[in-house]
């Protein structure tokens, strides 16, 4: 693996829920002490259900929402300390694709000019004939007609949109993107398109990712690593290999189960999982997916579970491997 | 889509038409003025003339035509009303947006200043404080647009906050987009139908308002404006007079109350077009 990109360390973010003046305050707790690394080049695929933090997350390593606490370091800076002039310079290089193609492009503005605002609003491009240029080329690296600038989002499908989307994410050369369930809302066949054109874009413009997905699926087909969460806390991270040939945590057993696989069809066996997602308000002591786990123990209900390194690269938090396992 | 299906949508509906009718009906003779009817003044030979073909509406107790003075009012009235909401929407539209978008201090003190000036009682205040800076038509334009702002900010901070959901915004916002150009374009062009409702509907409380000041005697006495009319015709004694020149009166009254009713039918009809429910 190469340099690392990106380092975070304890990051957590907590939202405050107030129902009325007097009452006590309650904290969602939507990351908790997230650690971990990035390397250069590869894409870490982040995969949980929904309420699971993945969002959350992404969007506090781009300071669109600040951090309760943590620090994460972007080449070695610690870019949750600097201000937001501070931060303009560095903001271009973390670059985000959304969800919604269908709400994340303004209605009201040719997609062409939406495309070109960041170049002239980062002093990129002085003027906007210039700004155009760039524009041109990058609707065609993500394969749309020179045409297009001058039209609006509506006249466009969802596959298209998401594409305008990447172009408007990557105009100002970013170093990582962060693309947030950026196929969940696009049909199979559109997803497959738009997943080669990542796979293709990183290979020409050598992007770092972070993949956020609910579908393992997906993640699986473009990460190089995947980062399990579950309530705000990673529950298993390891390469796709390591993470598809031995499975650790129970939570990631149950969803690699549930991807469809029409050659075993019937016969594989799926696991079930009981129940919703807890909730995230103030959440119990123990380990957080204690309530819905198949395997779970006695001591899961009081005792916290720590990540520890099962495998060299292989963290799981899970006390089936923890050395105390032994106690109880 | 848009601008096609607006048309066609507001067109199908009567009374928007017959609103926007109206008012460019009323526009017309304000802005036209000069080339319909000669501006009334001094004194005529015909007092208290019932209408007739020669004087459509009548003349007034100084042998005045009544319908150039409605004609020369509605410029005024115009007027009066233009500068109000151009008041309005230079304090309400930024105040809305930034009580909007911002969260936290800045956008509660904005909200609290919408809140008070909106419970203020509106008419005495602005009859004070005429009354302090004195009698000119931009006097009185610039009091009532000082007064109309907040209900345009409230707007304007409602549909500000629904907006600023939106992943474009956020998305604006990790493009390192400045939040002056968030506000005044991303937003400011999602939010054009409301606020343009509004602004119809300010028009319309700036001309009864600025009726009401003159008839007070706060307006400017060297103009004609439908309040100034109404004024005169009271101080004479027209109103309560038997026989009663109804036409002094009636006709003037009758302007008012048809500029209202069409500013609120524009303003409704708009809202309409623009609202994807109402659109069939």
């Amino acid at each position: 693996m190469g340099e690392k990109i990106l380092e975070v360390r304890d990051l957590t973010k907590y939202f405050e829920v107030s129902n009325g003046l007097f009452r006590k305050k309650k904290y969602v707790h939507a990351v908790e002490k997230v650690s971990f690394d990035v390397y250069k080049s590869e894409t870490l695929g982040i995969v949980g259900e929904s309420g699971s933090g993945k969002s959350t997350l992404g969007r506090v390593l781009l300071k669109l929402i600040k951090q309760t606490s943590g620090k994460v370091f972007y080449n070695g800076q610690d870019i949750m300390q600097l201000n937001s002039k501070e931060f303009g310079k560095i903001r271009r290089e973390l670059q985000m694709v959304f969800q919604d193609p269908y709400a994340s492009l303004n209605p009201r503005i040719k997609i062409g000019d939406s495309i070109a605002e960041p170049l002239i609003a980062n002093c990129i491009s002085t003027n906007y004939a210039e700004a155009k240029k760039k524009v041109y080329e990058l609707l065609d690296l993500v394969g749309l007609q020179p045409e297009s600038y001058e039209r609006y989002p509506y006249e466009f499908s969802g596959g298209q949109r998401q594409r305008i989307s990447i172009a408007r994410a990557l105009v100002l050369e970013p170093k990582i993107l962060v693309c947030d369930e950026a196929v969940s809302a696009l049909d199979v066949s559109v997803q497959a398109q738009i997943l080669n054109l990542f796979n293709s874009l990183k290979k020409k413009l050598d992007l770092t990712y972070l993949f956020i997905s609910h579908d393992l699926s997906v993640v699986k087909h473009i990460s190089d690593r995947i980062m399990v969460m579950y309530l705000g806390e990673i529950m298993e991270l390891a390469t796709t290999d390591q993470i598809f040939s031995k499975t650790y945590h129970p939570y990631t057993e149950a969803l690699i189960s549930a991807i469809p696989d029409p050659a075993e069809r019937g016969r594989k066996k799926r696991i079930i999982l009981e129940g919703d997602i807890t909730s995230p308000i103030d959440p119990p002591p123990g380990c957080r997916f204690s309530g819905r786990c198949f395997k779970t123990m006695e001591i899961c209900k009081y005792q916290h579970p720590e990540l520890i390194e099962v495998e060299p690269g292989h963290f799981v938090r899970c006390h089936l491997y923890s050395e105390r396992k032994g106690d109880c | 889509m848009e601008k096609r299906t607006f048309c066609k949508t507001f067109f199908k509906n009567k009374p928007a038409v017959i609103g926007l009718f109206g008012v460019l009906l009323i526009a017309l003779s304000g802005i036209l003025a000069p080339f319909i009817v000669p501006y009334p003044t001094g004194y005529g030979t015909e007092i208290l003339e019932p209408p007739s073909a020669e004087h459509w509406f009548g003349t007034d107790g100084l042998g005045l035509d009544v319908f150039a003075q409605v004609v020369w009012g509605a410029r005024t009235s115009l007027y009066v009303s233009l500068m109000a909401v151009l008041v309005a929407a230079v304090i309400g539209i930024p105040a809305g947006l930034l009580s909007g978008y911002k969260k936290g201090i800045i956008g509660s003190a904005i909200d609290a200043v919408i809140d008070i000036f909106l419970t203020l009682p509106v008419l005495p205040l602005m009859i004070v404080i005429a009354a302090i800076v004195g009698s000119s038509i931009n006097n009185v334009a610039i009091v009532i647009g000082l007064f109309s702002w907040p209900s345009l900010a409230r707007v304007t901070r409602n549909s500000t906050m629904k907006i600023s959901e939106m992943q474009f915004i956020e998305a604006a916002r990790c493009l390192g987009i400045p939040s002056r150009k968030i506000l005044f374009k991303h937003i400011l062009l999602n939010i054009v139908g409301p606020v343009l409702v509004n602004l119809t509907l300010v028009m319309a409380t700036a001309v009864l308002s600025e009726s009401s000041l003159s008839f007070l005697g706060l307006g400017d006495p060297t103009t004609w404006s439908w309040g100034t009319i109404l004024k005169k015709a009271w101080d004479a004694g027209a109103v309560i007079d038997t026989p009663n020149p109804w036409w002094w009166w009636f006709f003037t009254s009758f302007s008012i109350m048809v500029y209202v009713i069409c500013f609120n039918l524009l303003g409704n009809g708009i809202n309409d077009a623009l609202n994807p429910k109402t659109r069939e």
